[in-house]
């Protein structure tokens, strides 16, 4: 057991290895995207929307631009980048010949996305807290928000490896997936007055359950509350799409 | 020896993908020391199969036991006492020499403060210390291939898995190559080997096993091989119109036998004079006359040339 989880995290460590060698690249969308959706929407558009939920639009987006964060870093992790490992690197391949094997690979992989998404949130939620968009009561709590959702994603991402027949397809999967997930999650509008199929469906995304409670988080409302429905709901869809995703992709690594 | 000492035991070992069978049951033991080559044409099986020793490929039926432990439930532990260069070099291009080094040294459980000294010592063995900091996307063909290599050792594995480890080396960084196996033999490390250069396999191996489509063929030392399978000498034609004249006189001397290959057309005898007797005869002098070799075997089980219609 002990063996099995300093395996997994060294294979979480040859992506951070890997993640570190152009770190501006990869870590600025992070900081500079979120940015450019508040000055836009919270501010430009802002100027036009009056209070939604008794808040300042810059104020009612700013959590779920931080969760986001934790949706995007995942899914590309999990989608392109470890689809490219996969067939294209084949670093597992070489992996598989040391004493990790596919379970460790998939741990491992699992390990560096939660840290990847703490990480990537906590910057993002740093900077509503600095520039005053958010309550910071809670803020700490975000980073483990960050990180439960990016997981739940990445599963989504690792789903999504295992089902696309060429790197394309992710396109696909995206606008299909991911797009509906991110406009529909109540990040830009309340969703409670919308027609009941879509708050249906909505409940089964992690990432709406991220949003609302990031929004309890980061507005300081009714933490209990959140937790006990979203949170709860976000363990849940985050296990079961873990377990899809392990089910799925432990195939593609022992064939 | 028996059965017990056996480092690898395979019993009916069976790989299929789908409908394709690639292992076809392989039976076979290697003993603690021995060298044994699997040699075979392309798509034969050799790479599934050694995908399943070292617990990377799941088996569809059969038996199989390294070092007495199932790769299918314990490959870690085999994995810890086996070093494998794969077909593929699978490197990290994004980083340096060094650092992908260091970094498999670390997956293969080698201890933090020797795996500077071991890095160093396998890369200037392979000549490739002046390479430590350069990215492998820099690296040419060959010495990727030689890095590969020196992943294999990192571990100082028991038991060496080398999948076409020479293809694309220069004939010099073969010859180290061959060294460092010669080397690895002598400390008593066992080899698994497959390649498609026969003059590597007769030099290396002690024990050839010759695959094609997922079954053995044959599985013996190089020189009974050859023995068995195309004793004698060997005298080679560029001009294909001696064929008839050899043709006919093979109708009279039934020892000899025939073939036609891209650079033209052989008879086998079973002895120098038999060649000589034979030139004298037809009056054409050969191009070449040599003693039969393990490529001659290889292309007659394999299907192709040589004696394989005879
Ligand atoms: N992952 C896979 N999925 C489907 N078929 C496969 C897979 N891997 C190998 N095969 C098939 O199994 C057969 C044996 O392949 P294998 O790679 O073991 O051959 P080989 O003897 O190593 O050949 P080579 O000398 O070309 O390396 C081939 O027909 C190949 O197409
Ligand atoms: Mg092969």
């Amino acid at each position: 057991m002990l063996e099995t989880f300093s395996l997994s995290w060294r294979v979480a460590v040859r992506h951070w290895l890997i993640f570190r060698k152009d770190l501006f690249a990869n870590v600025s969308p992070t900081i500079i995207d979120p940015t450019l959706f508040l000055i836009c929407l919270g501010l430009g558009l802002g100027a036009y929307v009056n209070q939604v939920e008794g808040l300042s639009y810059a104020r009612y987006v700013a959590p779920g631009l931080a969760v986001s964060t934790a949706l995007f870093t995942a899914f590309f992790e999990c989608s392109y980048n470890f689809y490219v490992r996969l067939t294209f690197e084949n670093i597992y391949k070489a992996i598989l010949t040391t004493p990790i094997g596919p379970r460790e690979i998939l741990f491992g992989e699992f390990i560096w996305i939660v840290l990847k998404g703490m990480g990537m949130t906590s910057m993002v939620t740093l900077w509503l807290v600095v520039f005053g968009f958010c309550h910071w009561e809670y803020a700490l709590l975000m980073p483990i928000l960050g990180g439960l959702v990016s997981f739940a994603c990445g599963a989504l991402g690792l789903i999504a490896s295992s089902l696309v027949k060429n790197i394309n397809q992710f396109q696909t999967v995206y606008s299909l997936v991911i797009s509906p997930m991110f406009f529909f999650s109540g990040i830009f509008f309340p969703i409670k007055d919308l027609f009941w199929p879509l708050r249906w469906l909505a409940n089964l995304s992690p990432f709406y359950h991220g949003v609302s409670l990031g929004q309890h988080i980061l507005w300081a409302r009714e933490l209990g509350v959140g937790l006990a429905i979203h949170g709860s709901a976000l363990l849940a869809l985050s296990f079961l799409l873990g377990a899809i995703a392990y089910r799925r992709v432990h195939p593609l690594l022992y064939k | 020896m028996g059965e017990k000492d056996a480092i690898l035991i395979s019993k009916e070992l069976k790989k299929n993908y789908g409908k394709l069978v690639a292992v076809d049951g392989v039976s076979l033991e290697i003993q603690p020391g021995q060298c044994v080559g699997l040699l075979g044409p392309n798509g034969a099986g050799k790479s599934t199969f050694i995908g399943m020793v070292y617990g990377a490929t799941p088996r569809s039926g059969g038996e199989l036991s390294v070092f007495g432990l199932d790769p299918q439930t314990n490959s870690r532990d085999i994995k810890k006492r086996v070093g494998v260069v794969t077909q593929e070099d699978c490197l990290d291009e994004a980083m340096t020499v060094q650092e992908n080094m260091s970094m498999f040294a670390r997956f293969s459980g080698v201890p933090s403060h020797e795996i500077e000294r071991r890095v160093r010592k396998l890369l200037e063995f392979m000549a490739l210390d002046h390479k430590r900091d350069a990215s492998i996307r820099a690296l040419s063909g060959g010495m990727k291939r030689r890095l590969v290599f020196v992943r294999a050792l990192l571990a100082q594995p028991e038991l060496i898995i080398l999948d076409e480890p020479t293809t694309g080396l220069d004939p010099a960084v073969r010859h180290l190559l061959w060294e460092k196996v010669l080397e690895l033999k002598e400390a008593g490390t066992t080899i698994l080997l497959t390649t498609h250069y026969m003059d590597e396999a007769e030099r290396l191996c002690e024990r050839l096993i010759i695959m094609d489509q997922g079954k053995i063929r044959e599985d013996a030392p190089p020189r009974e091989l050859i023995e068995r399978h195309c004793p004698g000498y060997v005298a080679h034609f560029r001009n294909r119109e001696v064929g008839n004249t050899l043709h006919h006189y093979l109708s009279e001397h039934p020892e000899g036998v025939v073939y036609e290959d891209s650079a033209g057309v052989g008879v086998r005898g079973p002895d120098l004079p038999w060649i000589s007797a034979m030139v004298s005869k037809i009056e054409t002098a050969p191009e070449v006359v040599r003693p039969a070799n393990l490529e001659d075997v290889f292309l007659k089980i394999t299907g192709r040339g040589l004696g394989s219609h005879a």
